[in-house]
């Protein structure tokens, strides 16, 4: 459904993603895992053409292009079938939690106000929050506001939904909420690919890892495969690092 | 020394025909000035090749200079350019519209610094978001860039706002009849200027005060998003204490939810 190759980012000709293939079934649930600075936002931000890539080839959504040649029908494309769920949430801050929502179907998918008000209640529901609909995200504690934040990436119904480490702001007792509603969607058979921290999360509910180290893609695989026996020396080591801070 | 009150009375009377004339000014500057000074700030912003070069030069011309020399200059330089357009005609032109154009171009100037601040207090990640959601940049920016720059903006506008109000008294040079005018017109008169003064005084008083109160009811109506669910009174303000003021329970939340609440609020108030 979605394929990458060879996806090359570099800043100021320090090379972040050396080259990186990725490829995307549907229902798939893909955690990307490795230490900090291996590239893992910056491979999401690429595919999600928030950044433009120095190299690389998708496939997705009927786009078939180079990264660099995409245009901006291609952009427009692959921005309306992606989801994205972002670090620190970036509700719109002049938006209630309903507004959220509706904003992206009235605006981008010319849904009805209606119509788009009864999919965002629905997206509410769904995150447990349709108590708080008219609430600003001022108003709303981390974690709901990552919900909503989910909830917004949902009501879209984008073919597939990026989480640029979604637990990472939040406090240690918020995160089993938004890690339940991640785990719910993951359930339903929603496509996801989330970059994580959270190592039970990538464990338990995903069907693939992949672990990520300076810019390459060094191991993928089952959860079973990366977690219990890891052939790259690598990923011991990371896994080691991380299972002993646990 | 003893003040002419019937004197006062007096030039109150005759002055309050300057208060219009000061109100256009103001107005006329405004509504030109705020539109262009956000088009001024974007331009900055995002480097529009060329054009940036000249609004940063215009910007300094303005600001490195007082307001009298620029009164002055276009006083002096418009009747006469004019002149070689129009002809005679150009020396019967109502003066305040000098006082238009000095005091428009004057605020232009710091608006579009005040936008350009206000508009990078906006989180980029907004503009990501609203990409992500499908809306193209410029709907982003309409819809969810702008109201919350302009909201952070609102103070400062306010403040340029009071300064124009009170600069726009020196269009009495251009032979402007407004408040100023007129009320140093009475007093030459009779030599009673402190009189004429305090007038004059009191006048812009109430008009920078309504103008205050005017800009902190809209800043009230559009600032709701930001508002805390707790209001604050006078019984419950601490401007002094150091510490944060504590939250009122919230049945529906649990207690993390409650800690994280109060401490996201606090970082708000802080920042």
């Amino acid at each position: 459904m979605l394929k990458i190759e060879g996806l090359k980012k570099g800043y100021d000709g320090n090379e972040i993603l050396k080259g990186i293939s990725l490829d995307v079934n549907k229902g798939d649930v893909i955690s990307i895992i490795g230490p900090s600075g291996s590239g893992k936002t910056t491979l999401l931000r690429n595919i999600t053409t928030l950044e433009q890539a120095d190299g690389g080839h998708i496939q997705f959504a009927g786009v078939d292009n180079d990264f660099q040649k995409l245009n901006s029908k291609d952009i427009q494309t692959i921005r309306r079938n992606v989801g994205f769920v972002f670090q620190n949430y970036n509700l719109f801050n002049n938006k209630t939690a309903l507004q959220n929502i509706t904003e992206g179907l009235i605006v981008a998918r010319k849904v009805k106000k209606r119509e788009a008000e009864k999919i965002a209640l629905e997206a509410l529901e769904r995150v447990g929050l349709s108590d708080r609909r008219n609430h600003y995200p001022s108003q709303l504690s981390g974690g709901q506001q990552q919900r909503v934040g989910i909830a917004r990436a949902v009501a879209l119904n984008p073919q597939v939904i990026f989480f640029d480490e979604p637990t990472s702001a939040l406090d240690p007792e918020l995160v089993g909420e938004v890690l339940k509603v991640m785990r719910n969607l993951a359930d339903e058979g929603t496509t996801m690919v989330v970059v994580t921290h959270q190592m039970n999360f990538a464990r338990n509910v995903s069907n693939k890892v992949i672990f990520m180290a300076d810019g390459y893609i060094v191991e993928q695989g089952s959860p079973e495969d990366i977690f219990e026996h890891p052939s790259e020396k690598r990923t011991q080591e990371f896994l080691t690092d991380i299972l002993a801070n646990v | 020394m003893s003040l002419n009150t019937d004197f006062m009375v007096k030039v109150a009377q005759t002055a309050i025909q300057g208060v219009p004339v000061t109100l256009q000014i103001v107005l006329v500057a405004l509504l030109i000035s705020l539109p262009v000074g956000c088009l001024f700030a974007l331009i900055r912003i995002y480097r529009v090749k060329g054009l940036e070069q000249i609004v940063k030069l215009y910007v300094s011309f303005v600001r490195g200079t007082p307001i009298i020399a620029q009164i002055l200059i276009v006083y002096s330089a418009f009747p006469s350019l004019l002149n070689m357009i129009i002809g005679k005609a150009a020396f019967s032109i109502n003066p305040i519209y000098y006082a238009y154009i000095v005091f428009t171009l004057n605020s232009i100037a710091t608006l579009t610094e005040v936008f350009r601040s206000a508009l990078q207090t906006v989180d980029k990640g907004q503009m990501e978001a609203g990409l992500m959601v499908g809306m193209q940049p410029r709907q982003t920016f309409w819809r969810i860039i702008l109201p919350q720059a302009l909201i952070s903006a609102l103070p400062n506008i306010t403040n340029a706002t009071l300064y124009l109000i009170k600069n726009s008294s020196l269009a009495f040079i251009m032979s402007v009849k407004d408040i100023t005018a007129i009320a140093k017109t009475e007093a030459a008169f009779n030599y009673n200027f402190l009189e004429a003064y305090l007038v004059v005084w009191i006048y812009y008083l109430i008009i920078c005060y309504s103008a205050e109160v005017i800009f902190y009811l809209l800043e009230r109506y559009f600032s709701k998003f930001r508002r805390s669910t707790k209001k604050t009174n006078l019984f419950n303000w601490r401007p002094l204490s150091i510490k944060q003021p504590e939250v009122r329970a919230e049945a529906d939340l649990t207690e993390s939810e409650r800690t994280n609440h109060a401490q996201n609020r606090g970082l708000k108030k802080r920042l």
